[in-house]
């Protein structure tokens, strides 16, 4: 293998895969990065086993040359050393070159440095994609559907299945729930695709955190394939590979009550503050409970109140009431992080009793719906 | 057929077959213990069995070149999982970090295999985690647990394994081997019964450190019959100097476990297939001066020094317990 290429074009694409490789892992190939130069181009990838990230460098970019290759092949580097050197290296060209038995030589201006890789065949294979089997969605709406479902996803590891957000697609329709048994996150959005296929997959929640952080902003369409061991993402010269979880998502459908009893029309950012007012006394306490009670036509009080500390309450101005009377408790916590994600400065919550869980949705929108369960409170 | 397969066919027939038989009906168990002396092969069938399972080639016997193959030898196959003691033991950690693993599909196979080494040093909170992990097996989840102590683990997982028992090798066998290559009659017939493993055998039998250990355990054994109130001072001069670490006092007791076993075995009427063969007159003396209950004895409490070790004790208190225990006993023929 031998080629040259630019230095910061390159080291932009060490800096993207390195995101996928953990110092702690348990398989020695996996704390190298492994490099391909093909006829096409230079592909890097990185890779803890859970998420794997490539990144691909076309020979030419607009009229600009940024690859010269002169011979193709492999080669698996330490990946600490190698961002490293490829970072502090002195002039705007690389050069790599694979001499003998994976010792490497990189050279740029004046400096010389030569690092014993590992052999590329011993890094784990990535699932062949084949074409066909992919659904679109724009990026920004990608990262809105993670952002407004992988907070609910469940910390411990006691259910590992509830670590992961639950992606289905049917019929064009794609919905994404996460839940930890006590609240539940669900979003709706269509996505774009040429053939007629069902799935159902749990990705981890950590992997799409990750999968968040490396997408720029943009409207470009990132393409979406499911196989049986891992899910797809594929970005503008940029490919994330994830595994699933295992086994099978509890059925949520029946969580989500369909009547209700009471319903509220509030101001989002109202709300939200009020809740956050009264979780200041809340949060010393247990559970970080608050409570919310309807006094008058048209107003609701937020209350918590902390024997040891004190208490608060606060009245919020209501757009509309219906149906009956409610007090209720719950936490505060999954209530603010529910209210950050919702769209919208109106929002309606829909009670059907005080130890039922209850659901929030944005006023003339039924893409996404958020679902809390209350607390009891003696 | 490799030479791998050869070797372990030959030390351990029952073994392979009852792998192969499973390989081949298709009537892979979820988990194995593997259990036996050390040096009997557990590790290399284990892994041989992983090979075995994704190995790309048709058939049962894995081929030992595809990919799979030659990455399970390297460490480096994403969905083969080896757990090693980290320290001492086998921390919780190591058992959450697999079962957060184990929760996620494979990279690549369609089959997920963990291989725990040394599975009876797993502390207490680690066993049950396990536990609690292997009665709710995922599918095409292979466990491969390795002991030399399978007592000492929790029985509630061993009835979750399936046992395959690793035979010791004849430690004629090896001692034969070993005369060949030249090794003093003595140090083979001793090296043979402390090890399986002819590697390790003949690097004992030819070390310089390990004859000079093996006379001062012979010196302190004297000096206890003949002269009990001298054995703390033989102790002070020699033994705490040569054996310095905890693995060197415990093989200096598993030597003089060996010594008292000769006794044991000389006192039942065997003088066959001596630890000690050049000590039988010796031997053969104290036996007459000490009585079989007594000699038991003594080994209960060569074995309880041993636990001890393990439990972090300070060698040089264990070793004077041990020595006054031993004293207690021979004062009272």
């Amino acid at each position: 293998m031998k080629f040259s290429i630019q230095k910061d074009r390159f080291a932009q694409s060490v800096q993207d895969v390195l995101k996928a490789i953990s110092s702690r892992t348990t398989i020695p190939i996996l704390t190298g990065i492994k490099i391909d130069a093909t006829e096409e181009g230079i592909k890097l990838t990185g890779s803890d086993s859970d998420i794997s990230i490539e990144s691909f460098i076309p020979q030419e970019e607009e009229g600009k040359v940024l690859v010269d290759i002169q011979q193709t092949g492999s080669i698996v580097l330490n990946a600490r050393f190698f961002n490293e050197i490829v970072k502090k290296l002195p002039s705007e060209k690389a050069e790599i070159e694979v001499i003998s038995s994976f010792q490497t030589v990189i050279r740029s201006g004046q400096a010389e440095f030569s690092l014993n890789g590992l052999d590329p065949d011993e890094y784990p294979h990535l699932p062949q994609i084949e074409e066909g089997e992919v659904f679109k969605l724009p990026t920004d709406l990608l990262k809105a559907l993670i952002r407004q479902t992988v907070f609910a996803v469940s910390a411990s590891e006691t259910r590992p299945i509830l670590t992961g957000v639950n992606w289905k697609i049917e019929e064009g329709q794609l919905v994404c729930i996460a839940t930890d048994s006590h609240r539940l996150a669900w979003r709706k959005a269509a996505v774009e695709t040429d053939f007629n296929a069902e799935y159902n997959v749990v990705i981890p929640g950590k992997s799409l955190n990750e999968l968040s952080k490396i997408l720029d902003d943009s409207q470009e369409p990132v393409e979406i394939v499911i196989t049986d061991n891992q899910v797809l993402f594929r970005a503008k010269h940029l490919l994330f590979y994830s595994r699933l979880l295992e086994g099978n998502y509890p059925d949520t459908s029946r969580l989500i009550p369909t009547d209700s009893k009471t319903k509220l029309e509030l101001n989002t950012k109202e709300f939200l503050q009020a809740i956050d007012r009264a979780s200041l006394l809340a949060r010393e306490g247990r559970n970080n409970v608050v409570k919310l009670s309807m006094i008058d036509e048209n107003l609701i009080e937020i209350s918590s109140n902390s024997p040891e500390i004190g208490k608060v309450t606060e009245q919020v101005r209501s757009r509309e009431i219906e149906g009956e009377e409610i007090k209720i408790s719950f936490s505060a916590k999954y209530m603010m992080d529910a209210l950050k994600v919702l769209e919208g400065t109106e929002i309606n919550i829909q009670f059907t009793g005080a130890m039922r869980p209850f659901v929030i949705r944005p006023e003339n929108d039924d893409s996404i719906l958020q679902l809390i369960l209350p607390v009891r409170t003696y | 057929m490799s030479d791998i397969w050869k070797d372990l066919n030959e030390l351990q027939p029952i073994v392979l077959k009852m792998i192969m038989n499973g390989l081949a009906k298709g009537r892979v168990a979820h988990a194995y213990l593997l259990e036996g002396d050390p040096g009997t092969g557990k590790k290399q069938t284990a892994l041989y069995f992983a090979k075995s399972l994704l190995c790309e080639e048709e058939g049962i016997m894995p081929c030992n070149e595809c990919s799979n193959c030659r990455r399970i030898d390297s460490g480096n196959h994403p969905d083969v999982h080896i757990v090693e003691p980290d320290g001492l033991s086998i921390k919780k950690q190591q058992i959450v970090f697999l079962q957060q693993e184990f929760s996620k599909t494979a990279v690549e196979a369609n089959r997920k295999i963990y291989i725990i080494n040394h599975a009876d040093k797993m502390t207490a909170s680690a066993a049950n985690s396990l536990l609690k992990f292997l009665e709710e097996p995922a599918a095409d989840t292979v466990a491969l647990l390795l002991t030399e102590q399978a007592q000492r683990m929790l029985p509630t997982i061993i009835s979750r394994c399936q046992l395959l028992s690793f035979k010791p090798l004849p430690p004629d066998l090896l001692k034969n081997k070993l005369i060949e290559k030249e090794v003093s009659l003595p140090m083979a017939a001793l090296v043979s019964r402390l090890t399986n493993n002819f590697d390790e055998a003949f690097r004992l039998g030819t070390e310089e450190w390990f004859a000079q250990s093996r006379k001062i355990v012979l010196k302190l054994y004297e000096v206890l019959l003949k002269n009990p109130l001298e054995a703390m001072v033989k102790l002070q001069e020699d033994f705490n100097g040569h054996f310095k670490d905890k693995q060197q006092v415990s093989l200096a007791l598993d030597l003089l476990l060996l010594l008292f076993k000769d006794l044991l075995s000389i006192q039942t009427g065997n003088e066959q297939g001596l630890a000690y063969p050049d000590q039988l007159a010796l031997l053969k003396n104290t036996a007459l001066h000490s009585s079989i209950v007594n000699t038991t004895e003594q080994i209960t409490a060569i074995l309880e020094a041993k636990r001890k070790l393990d439990a972090n004790m300070n060698p040089q208190l264990l070793m004077e317990q041990l020595v006054l225990k031993l004293q207690g006993g021979a004062s009272f023929v």
